[in-house]
């Protein structure tokens, strides 16, 4: 078991890898966990993901097991290993 | 069967053909993803559509929203596309509306399932809201570049647009072309009629990615 990070989209791309698992035995927020991915990806999540005052950006998806942290406990959502966290700017256009 | 849907016929069960031809559909905004799901959905044969957008056409539309050309520029979206797609003669009652969609909107009383045909998520969440509403089936596309996503949502979902797309509201315009607009709008009309004619499998409690720069779609689980 292990925490699963999964990209999708531009992610995807950007870092050419289609995610990261992380052994995590014990709880941590969505904060320690961009913290992590930061160091494995140069910063990139941060500069994606939250806005310059630590909240979320708009126009990014992150899930934790299928449900938007907005609806959860936003950054400060819990995950550790067995969860699955989902990372993409969703489409907007039509 | 309508004599012209003769190639389709050995895909599905003659009730199945039955009720695709009894269909009555709503699209909400005729957009790129609008025009090409009434594109589709008048060919397979469905039985009315209900054309909802109160914009007029413009130039920027005419790279990816297949119903207008140049003379149309200046035109209401939804007369545009009612005369593009009539002149086919095809026998699918089309229906027009220009009402802006709110809240307060009142859908048409025989329609079987809402199609999302907008292009921002806070019309979007209005749209997703009203099919909650009045427990119509809704189903949700957003492209943009290479990627896009597909969500079905059912009448009787408890988990909503909003519970997974919060927070995707932006300013930005996204960045669209016809090849990548076509593909989703098709994926959708291919979900939306797997939900209608009850075949065994369809998007629930899931949500389609489609990743047309390396060729791949996945599945999202929601719960």
């Amino acid at each position: 078991m292990a925490l699963e990070v999964k990209f999708y989209s531009l992610f995807r791309i950007n870092l050419k890898t289609k995610g990261i698992e992380y052994q995590q035995e014990s709880e941590i927020t969505i904060t320690e966990l961009i913290e992590k991915l930061d160091q494995d990806f140069e910063g990139y999540f941060t500069q994606k993901l939250l806005k310059e005052d630590g909240t979320i950006a708009r126009g990014t998806i992150i899930l934790v097991n299928g449900k938007n942290i907005f609806h959860l406990n936003k950054l400060e959502t819990k995950v550790s290993d067995g969860d699955i966290v989902t990372l993409f700017p969703p489409s907007a256009g039509g | 069967m309508k004599n012209y849907l003769k190639r389709q016929q050995k895909l599905f069960t003659e009730a199945q053909q039955q009720r695709l031809e009894e269909l009555n559909i709503m699209i909400a905004g005729t957009g790129g993803l609008g025009t090409n799901q009434a594109l589709q959905l008048q060919r397979i044969g469905v039985n009315k559509i209900y054309l909802y957008d109160y914009d007029q056409v413009e130039v920027s539309n005419l790279n990816r929203q297949l119903c207008y050309g140049k003379n149309d520029i200046g035109r209401t979206k939804v007369e545009a596309a009612a005369d593009f797609l009539e002149q086919f003669d095809l026998e699918t009652e089309i229906v027009v509306s220009t009402e802006k969609i709110t809240l307060a909107t009142e859908v048409p009383a025989d329609i079987d399932i809402i199609f999302d045909g907008m292009d921002n998520f806070e019309s979007r969440f209005i749209l997703d809201q009203l099919a909650a509403e009045n427990e119509i089936a809704f189903i949700h596309a957003g492209i943009e570049e290479f990627f896009a996503q597909i969500m079905l949502v059912l009448p009787e979902s408890e988990l909503r647009l909003k519970d997974v797309f919060a927070g995707s509201e932006k300013k930005e315009l996204p960045a669209v072309f016809s090849p990548a607009v076509t593909v989703t709008a098709s994926i959708q009309v291919l979900e939306a009629l797997k939900y209608l004619l009850a075949f065994d499998d369809y998007l629930e409690n899931q949500l389609l990615h489609i990743d047309l720069l390396s060729n791949q779609m996945e599945l999202i689980d929601l719960k």
